[in-house]
C-alpha cells in the first residue's frame, strides 16, 4: 500500500495530536484508542455492506444488539464464558443475518435508496422489539473476573481488557484485506463491488457474493458482540447508536478505504474521550460523531458541487 | 358529489365526537391526530423526492421552544404553540441552505444526525432546558380539558390537511412532482429547485414544530429522551406507507388504521407492541409499494370493473 504525500501529512498530524494528548490527558488517550477501535471494528462490516451491496443498513447496530443478547443468553443458561461463546454466537447470528437478508434485503437491492432505508429501518425496529418482548427493557450485566483487569505504569493505571478491541480491529482489518486480495471469493467480491454487471458477465455469481458479504458482516458483529459483552451493560437499544456512528466513520474514510475507518475511528474516539474528560462538558461528547458526520457530508457535497 | 358528502359527514362526526365519548376515546384520537399530522408533513417532504428522517428533531425543537416560553417567560400556551412552529421554521430555514444541497441517503442521514444533535444540545444546556430530567410545566393547556384539547388538535389537523391539499392542487404541484421525477429536467425547465425544496422544508418543519409544541402543552412536560423519541419519526413513516405515499388521504387512512391497531395491541403486549410497526414497514416496502389501502382498493376496483363489463354485455 503506497501513501500519497497528503496522507503522510495527515498521519503526521494525527501522531502529533496523539502525542500532545498523551502528555496532557493520558487517560483520555488510552480510553479513546480503546473506544475508537471498537467503533472502527463495528464500522468495518457496515462499510463492507455499503461498499459491495450499496445498501446502508440501518439495522446494523441492532444486529450487534442481537449478538450481545445471544452471548448473554449463553452465559446465563449454560454459564458459557462470553469469550468462549464467540463461536456459537457467530454461527447463530450468521444464520439469522443470512435469513433476514434472503427474506428482505435481497428484494430491495435493485430498488431506490428510499426503499432500502425504510426496509432496514423496519428490520431494526423488529429486532429491537423482539428483544424487548423476550428480555424486556431491563439492563443486564455479565461479570467475568478478567474484564476488569488493569495495568499500571508508575502511579497511572488503566484497564487492559479493552485493548482487545484494538488488536481485534487490526486483525479483522488485515484478514479482510487479505481475503479481498488473495482469495478467489474475495477477488470476486471486490469485482462485484466495482461493477456488478461486469462481474455478472464474466461469470461471477453476484447474488451469492451479496449473500456472502452480508453474512460475513453480520458474523463480524457477532464476534464484536461476544467480546464487548463483559464490559457492556446491555439493553434493547444498546446497539442503535452504533449504526449512525459507523456510517459517520464510513463517510469520513470514504468508500472502500478500510484503513481510513480505523484511523477515523481512533481519531473520533480520542476526540470523544478528551471532551468527556473536561469537567462539566462531558455531556457534549456525544456531539463529536454527529457533528463530524454532518460536517463531512456537507463538505463532500460542496466539493462535488464545485 | 358522493365523495363530498362522505367527507362532510366524516368532518362533522370528527367535530362532534367529544359529545358522545369519554376522555379515554378522546385521548386515543388526540394521539392519532398528532401522528396523522406528522405523517402528512413527512409525506409532503417526500413528494419532493427527499426522504427526511428529521421529523422527530423539528417536533422536539417546537416542543422545547413552546414549553420553555411558557415556563420561563410566562407566555400564553396557545401563543406558545405558534411560537413552537415559528422556531422550528426558522431553524429549518437556516439549516435548509446547507442540508438541502444533499440528496437521497445523505439527506436522510444528515437529518437523522441533526435530530441527535438537537437532543444533545438541549440535554447539555441544562440551565435553560432542565437538562436530562426535562422541564415540567405548572399546568397543561386548557387545564387539561380533553374536549378543548381534542378540538385544538382537530383544528391543527384540518389546517395541515388543507396545506397538503394546497400542495396537491395549486400550481406548485407541477414543480414538486417534476423535482421528484427528474431534478435535471426540472432545473432545465426553469424551476428553481432549491427555492421549492426550501419552501416545503420550512413549511413541513413548521408543522412538526407546531405539533411538538401542542404535544408538550398537552402533557405539560418535555424531556430530551421522550421528546426526541424516534417514535415521532417511525410511526408517521409507517402510517404514510400503510395508507399510501404521495397523497393526502394515505397518511390519514394509515394513521387511523395503525393508531387504532396499536392502541389495542398496547393492551395485549405491553412490551414491544411496536414490533407491528416494523413488520408493517417491511411488508409494505416488500409487497405493497403503493400502500395497503391503495392496493386493496385496486383489487376491489378491478373486480368491480369485471362485474360492470359483464353487466354491459348482458
Amino acid at each position: 500500500m503506497s501513501l500519497t504525500k497528503k496522507q503522510y501529512i495527515m498521519l503526521f498530524l494525527l501522531a502529533l495530536i496523539i502525542l500532545i494528548i498523551a502528555l496532557w490527558q493520558p487517560h483520555a488517550l488510552i480510553y479513546g484508542i480503546q473506544r475508537g477501535s471498537l467503533y472502527a471494528l463495528i464500522a468495518l462490516p457496515l462499510a463492507l455492506v455499503l461498499g459491495i451491496l450499496g445498501v446502508l443498513n440501518l439495522a446494523h447496530g441492532e444486529f450487534l444488539t442481537v449478538g450481545l443478547y445471544l452471548s448473554y443468553m449463553l452465559y446465563e443458561r449454560f454459564n458459557l464464558d462470553p469469550l468462549l461463546s464467540i463461536i456459537p454466537v457467530v454461527i447463530i447470528l450468521s444464520l439469522i443475518g443470512a435469513g433476514i437478508y434472503l427474506l428482505t434485503i435481497k428484494h430491495v437491492l435493485k430498488d431506490g435508496h428510499l426503499n432500502q432505508l425504510l426496509l432496514t429501518f423496519g428490520v431494526s425496529l423488529i429486532l429491537i422489539e423482539i428483544i424487548n418482548i423476550i428480555w424486556t427493557s431491563r439492563p443486564r450485566n455479565v461479570f467475568t473476573s478478567y474484564s476488569y483487569s488493569s495495568m499500571s505504569i508508575g502511579n497511572f493505571s488503566f484497564g487492559t481488557y479493552e485493548f482487545l478491541y484494538f488488536f481485534m480491529a487490526i486483525a479483522v482489518l488485515i484478514l479482510l484485506q487479505l481475503f479481498l486480495k488473495k482469495t478467489r471469493l474475495g477477488q470476486a467480491t471486490f469485482a462485484v463491488g466495482q461493477n456488478p454487471r461486469g462481474a455478472k458477465i464474466v461469470g461471477i455469481n453476484v447474488s451469492y457474493v451479496y449473500l456472502f458479504v452480508f453474512t460475513l458482516a453480520v458474523a463480524i458483529l457477532g464476534l464484536v458482540g461476544a467480546v464487548m459483552l463483559p464490559r457492556t451493560a446491555i439493553f434493547p437499544a444498546v446497539g442503535s447508536p452504533f449504526s449512525l456512528k459507523s456510517f459517520a466513520l464510513a463517510a469520513m474514510a470514504g468508500l472502500g478505504n478500510m484503513n481510513g475507518i480505523l484511523i477515523a475511528g481512533i481519531g473520533l474516539g480520542i476526540g470523544e474521550a478528551v471532551i468527556k474528560s473536561i469537567p462539566g462538558a462531558g455531556g457534549w461528547a456525544d456531539i463529536v460523531f454527529f457533528g463530524v458526520l454532518i460536517a463531512v457530508i456537507i463538505a463532500r457535497s460542496y466539493r462535488e458541487g464545485n | 358529489m358522493n365523495k363530498k358528502a362522505i367527507l362532510i359527514i366524516l368532518t362533522a362526526l370528527a367535530v362532534v365526537l367529544p359529545f358522545f365519548t369519554g376522555a379515554y376515546v378522546l385521548s386515543i384520537f388526540i394521539s392519532i391526530f398528532v401522528f396523522l399530522s406528522l405523517s402528512l408533513s413527512w409525506d409532503m417532504m417526500l413528494r419532493t423526492g427527499q426522504l427526511s428522517f428529521g421529523t422527530a428533531g423539528f417536533f422536539g425543537i417546537g416542543a422545547y421552544a413552546s414549553a420553555l416560553a411558557v415556563a420561563n417567560l410566562g407566555l400564553n400556551p396557545i401563543l406558545s404553540i405558534i411560537l413552537g412552529g415559528l422556531f422550528s421554521a426558522i431553524i429549518a430555514f437556516a439549516l435548509g441552505f446547507v442540508v438541502l444541497r444533499l440528496r437521497e441517503i445523505y439527506f436522510a442521514i444528515t437529518t437523522l444526525a441533526l435530530t441527535h444533535v438537537f437532543s444533545v444540545i438541549i440535554r447539555n444546556l441544562s440551565d435553560i432546558t432542565g437538562g436530562a430530567s426535562g422541564t415540567i410545566l405548572p399546568n397543561a393547556i386548557f387545564n387539561g380539558d380533553p374536549k378543548l384539547i381534542y378540538w385544538a388538535i382537530l383544528l391543527i389537523t384540518f389546517m395541515v390537511i388543507g396545506i397538503s391539499e394546497m400542495f396537491k392542487r395549486t400550481k406548485i404541484r407541477f414543480a414538486i412532482n417534476s423535482i421528484r421525477n427528474d431534478e435535471t429536467t426540472a432545473k432545465s425547465s426553469g424551476i428553481d429547485v432549491f427555492k421549492y425544496l426550501l419552501l416545503v422544508f420550512v413549511i413541513t418543519s413548521a408543522i412538526q414544530g407546531v405539533i411538538g409544541a401542542f404535544y408538550a402543552q398537552q402533557f405539560a412536560f418535555v424531556n430530551p429522551e421522550s421528546t426526541f423519541s424516534l417514535n415521532f419519526l417511525l410511526l408517521p413513516i409507517a402510517m404514510a406507507l400503510v395508507g399510501g405515499i404521495y397523497t393526502t388521504s394515505g397518511p390519514i387512512i394509515g394513521a387511523l388504521i395503525l393508531g387504532l391497531i396499536s392502541e389495542y395491541l398496547k393492551l395485549l403486549i405491553p412490551y414491544g407492541h411496536l414490533v407491528v410497526y416494523g413488520v408493517i414497514i417491511v411488508l409494505v416496502v416488500l409487497f405493497l409499494p403503493e400502500g395497503i389501502f391503495k392496493s386493496v382498493k385496486k383489487l376491489f376496483a378491478s373486480k368491480d370493473n369485471v362485474g360492470s363489463d359483464i353487466n354491459a354485455q348482458s
